[in-house]
């Protein structure tokens, strides 16, 4: 071994602590980087993988009822590859564990054959017998929930008679979707739709595009910040090897091998990060893969990273290496030998600015020897102060999502729909229907709701999307405008979600064509008259009698909301499920605990990732502030404890300096948090749920108490090296 | 120099042993020595002779492994670490071959912040005005000369009014003409205040400045001797 690789590792061991700092800082960025760029590839190979095994079907279409024969016709429609007809359902299902009706969707299989299109993959059991005609394949999530197993015997009742054909186009979606509209208009079709309307496909594509964010904004912040920690390590060394590197040239070591020499220090931080980052990553991804498994029942998905996720991660490490050292390296590199072993003149201290001086003037030395430093070193101040301010923007980032979550829900069950049960009807009803819920046992109100699935257009844009009929000062299922308080609906016009009105690119008082896709099929142009923004879903309203005129079809209906008496809940739950024209029935309390269960998966592993590489991030930053600052000021901390100053007075300086600096980072670290939730909320944003930005104090105060108690471990840590100062070795060397 | 006051330290079979076994160094073997007030005594002696090693016990940067020291009731030996520190704080002055000034605080500054914490400390101005440097006070260290730099730990020293100032090479690192400037501001404040005073030096024409004269080899002394005829340091030459 050569002897500068001898004096490499001897240094690093001497350096161990601020190795780990900045290789804990920049790992965990590596980490994030692999887990979520990893994530997002294996997501999206495992569902385009899934789709392309299975058949994914391109195009949808519903429609009322049509002979076999439409499907061998749109089979023979150019640009179509396969064409799978099927026959849907919805009914009710009684289980012997759950009191309340459970509404089931029912979709037919080929009797002689696998489907052409939306394949299904069988992990228990076996195909139903086409010979017989009671036995069925079941959703496994639901079976693992209600603890079916093959051969378990389910009670069903069907109802309903909607056809369904789905179809792979290999062409233009837009061009066929037309020619299917077109065929199947004759059979009450309700239009083509494409994958981006296919809840499943919608919600995959929702994970994917915040997997994107999430990859996009988080490493590199880390990767900054870790930046900045190599290059104030590397100064510092630099700096305490003045004269061996006066020495090395003095020797007539090449400028090239003392580069190097330096260069390599943070090539090894680099690496143990690259190291630890890849490990963490992965095993954070894998972890992660178990949570996407269970709650998108892809049949294959496994987190691989591959080969571009690997060198990524590496060329972040060695971006890293090379940003934080060549400030330090040029320094070394361009310091003149004779300059290099002659002892160094002080730092020079300018004063600050004339008023800041007079402010000075009030403190006494020691305060005035740490806001002097602060200033003289902007560089190294604002790192400090950028690494804990992130670190807290961070926790906040993500400790702040329960408390968003809590205000969906809490909007959503507590203001907007604020019935105990809805109750959907296999077809549609006379407004009749209400007096006969109403005497139902339990019930104490009932409000209903008229649905429409219409395509809305404006100009060449189209969009399919639900239009809700609200009833006239609704109660129990109210429209929520932007200030999260009902707002009325109108009978002149539409209100539009802004989600919806941008994809139309609407605003107020703009005109949209709605066409319906059953029933009468109208065709009418309405003005927009609202927007709102819903949290969930949601997307276009009207008042239900306006809405029943428009669409003549006069007082009919689809559902209906009911507030009930809780006592009477299980003879309500028994009667519903008696009443054939009644197919799906929901109590809100059910769909709260399975939206929040919905939004808990895998929510308590994230918090404790954040708050870990968080956490790691604050503590480093201030672990080797701290360092710095004792290796600078060893000397001034010792002339404090000869000239008398107590162990506390001398380390005053060195907290002083971080308590400041971290005193300046909470206030940024909060702004900076209450700006990046805000932004991250919007950017979260999916046609299905629209994320609130809700400043939550508890929130803040938790993170500035984390921040604080890491900075504080950290700093004394470093402490303690103060009060085992050798002072007469420290004031007898010339540096 | 009379006997009849009490001595400032009283030092008694002094030693001081660094390592164990095989690897001891025996940097102190057995030092009896008192040093009366108002004295300016000159340690001299070659490197690693103990010299320093007796200043530090003395200043209380350090403690022996055997014999007695005191200054006045205290015995060093036997103090703490926080009696160490106060007795620092209150009693002794420290003025080392490099200056060790601190480099963000200015020249008043840096003997303000001693006077901050003392009981009954001079003006940081009188202080810098006794080494000569009543012109400089608003400077930092990085725009002082090193004999500069030397006379503002001086002032920095006396500041507190210690009752001793202990010099471990205080021209170590100077030229002549600074180093003169250097010991004059020490002379006259050793005069002027009656500054019990100890100056290390290896170098014997500067011991020529001091009352008495210690001659330290190996770890013992080997002769102390009253100076009968002390000379200003403007006359020495080295």
């Amino acid at each position: 071994m050569k002897p500068l690789d001898r004096k490499l590792w001897r240094d690093l061991r001497r350096l161990w602590l601020q190795a780990l700092a900045v290789g804990l800082v920049l790992g965990s960025g590596i980490a994030l980087f692999v887990m979520s760029t990893g994530m997002y590839g294996s997501l999206e190979r495992a569902r385009d993988r899934y789709y392309a095994h299975e058949r994914m079907a391109d195009l949808a279409s519903s429609l009322v009822r049509a002979p076999d024969r439409v499907a061998r016709d749109l089979a023979a429609l150019p640009g179509i590859d396969a064409v799978e007809a099927r026959v849907t359902g919805i009914g009710l299902i009684s289980l012997p564990d759950v009191v309340e009706p459970v509404s089931a969707r029912l979709l037919s299989l080929p009797s002689d054959r696998r489907p052409r299109v939306n394949d299904l993959v069988l992990r228990v059991g076996a195909w139903p017998d086409p010979r017989r005609d009671d036995e069925i394949l079941v959703n496994e999530a639901f079976a693992e929930a209600h603890g079916l197993a093959p051969g378990a015997p389910l009670d069903m009742l069907l109802r309903g008679k909607r056809r369904v054909l789905r179809l792979a186009p290999g062409a233009s979606a837009r061009a066929v979707s037309a020619e299917v509209d077109r065929l199947l208009a004759p059979h009450g079709g309700r239009g083509a739709y494409g994958r981006d309307r296919m809840l499943s496909a919608r919600y995959l594509s929702d994970e994917l595009s915040q997997l994107r964010t999430m990859a996009s904004v988080l490493p590199p912040v880390f990767l900054l910040v870790a930046v900045f920690l190599i290059n104030v390590t590397l100064s510092r060394l630099v700096a305490t090897e003045r004269a061996n590197i006066g020495l090395l040239k003095a020797f007539g070591y090449r400028n090239g091998a003392i580069a190097l020499h330096y260069a390599e220090f943070a090539l090894v931080f680099c690496a143990f990060a690259a190291l630890l980052g890849v490990v963490l990553g992965g095993f954070v991804g894998g972890y992660m893969a178990d949570i996407y498994r269970a709650v998108y029942r892809l049949p294959v998905l496994e987190f691989e990273a591959g080969a571009a996720t690997w060198l990524g991660a590496l060329g972040v490490a060695l971006l890293a290496a090379v940003l934080g050292a060549a400030g330090a390296v040029a320094r070394a590199v361009r310091l003149p030998p004779a300059t290099a072993l002659s002892p160094p003149a002080p730092t020079h201290f300018g004063r600050l600015g004339a008023g800041a001086e007079r402010a000075a003037q009030r403190l006494d030395a020691r305060a005035r020897m740490l806001v002097r430093r602060i200033v003289r070193f902007p560089r190294r101040s604002a790192t400090t102060v950028a690494g804990i301010a992130f670190a807290l923007a961070l926790l906040i980032l993500s400790d702040n999502f329960p408390a968003v979550v809590d205000r969906i829900i809490d909007v959503n069950f507590g203001v907007a729909q604020r019935m105990d049960v809805s109750v959907t009807f296999a077809e549609r009803q006379h407004e009749r229907v209400l007096r006969e819920l109403a005497r139902l046992p339990g019930v104490e109100a009932v409000e209903p709701l008229r649905t429409a699935e219409v395509i809305l257009s404006a100009g060449p844009r189209r969009q399919r999307d639900a239009l809700m009929g609200v009833p006239e000062g609704a109660w129990l299922n109210r429209i929520i405008g932007e200030d999260e308080r009902p707002v009325q609906p109108r009978a002149d016009g539409v209100t539009l979600s802004e989600g919806l009105a941008g994809k139309l690119g609407v605003g107020v008082g703009d005109r949209v064509r709605i066409e319906a896709t059953d029933g009468r099929r109208v065709v009418s142009e309405v003005p927009v008259v609202a927007l709102i923004k819903p949290f969930i879903g949601g997307a276009a309203y009207m008042d239900q009698r306006a809405l029943g005129r428009l669409l003549r079809e006069p007082e009919r209906i689809d559902s209906a909301y009911l507030r009930i008496d809780p006592a009477e809940r299980d003879a309500l739950a028994k009667r519903l499920k008696g009443i054939p024209a009644i197919v799906g029935v929901t109590f809100a309390d059910n769909a709260e605990a399975s939206l929040r269960a919905m939004f808990d998966q895998g929510t308590g592993f994230f918090a404790f990732m954040f708050l870990a590489f968080s956490l790691v991030m604050a503590a480093g930053v201030a672990f080797s502030a701290a360092r710095v600052t004792l290796g600078e000021q060893e000397r001034d901390l010792a002339t404090l404890r000869v000239l008398g100053f107590r162990r506390s007075e001398a380390s005053w300086v060195l907290l002083g300096e971080l308590g400041l600096l971290l005193a300046v980072a909470i206030p940024i670290g909060l702004v900076l948090g209450f700006a990046l939730s805000q932004w991250l909320m919007s950017e979260f944003e999916t046609e299905i749920f629209s994320f609130p930005f809700v400043f939550d104090p508890p929130t803040y105060a938790r993170a500035v108490l984390f921040v604080v108690v890491a900075v504080v471990a950290a700093a004394l840590w470093v402490r303690r090296d103060v009060d085992r100062l050798d002072l007469v070795a420290v004031l007898k060397s010339r540096e | 120099m009379t006997s009849a006051r009490p001595p400032v330290f009283e030092v008694r079979g002094l030693e001081r042993t660094y390592g164990e076994g095989a690897a001891a160094v025996h940097a102190l073997r057995g030092i009896d020595l008192h040093i009366d007030p108002g004295e300016l005594l000159v340690l001299l002696g070659p490197s690693g002779s103990g010299k320093s090693t007796l200043l530090n016990i003395l200043g209380g940067l350090d403690r022996p492994t055997g014999g007695s020291v005191r200054f006045g009731d205290l015995d060093l030996g036997a103090a703490d670490d926080a009696a160490l520190t106060d007795y620092r704080r209150h009693h002794v002055g420290f003025v080392f071959q490099f200056y060790n000034l601190i480099a963000s605080l200015t020249a008043r500054e840096n003997v303000e912040l001693v006077t901050e914490v003392a009981d009954d400390p001079m003006p940081a101005d009188e202080a810098l005005r006794l080494v000569g440097l009543g012109e400089r006070l608003t400077h930092f260290p990085a725009q002082l000369s090193g004999g500069e730099q030397q006379r503002v730990a001086i002032a920095r020293a006396i500041a507190k009014r210690p009752t001793v100032l202990l010099c471990d090479e205080p021209t170590g690192a100077l030229d002549v003409e600074t180093g003169i400037r250097v010991l004059e501001s020490l002379v006259r404040i050793n005069e002027t205040l009656g500054t019990t005073t100890l100056l290390i030096t290896h170098n014997a024409d500067i011991a020529r400045v001091g009352d008495r004269v210690v001659r330290f080899a190996d770890g013992r002394v080997r002769s102390d001797e009253a100076n009968p005829a002390r000379v200003a340091p403007s006359e020495l030459r080295w």
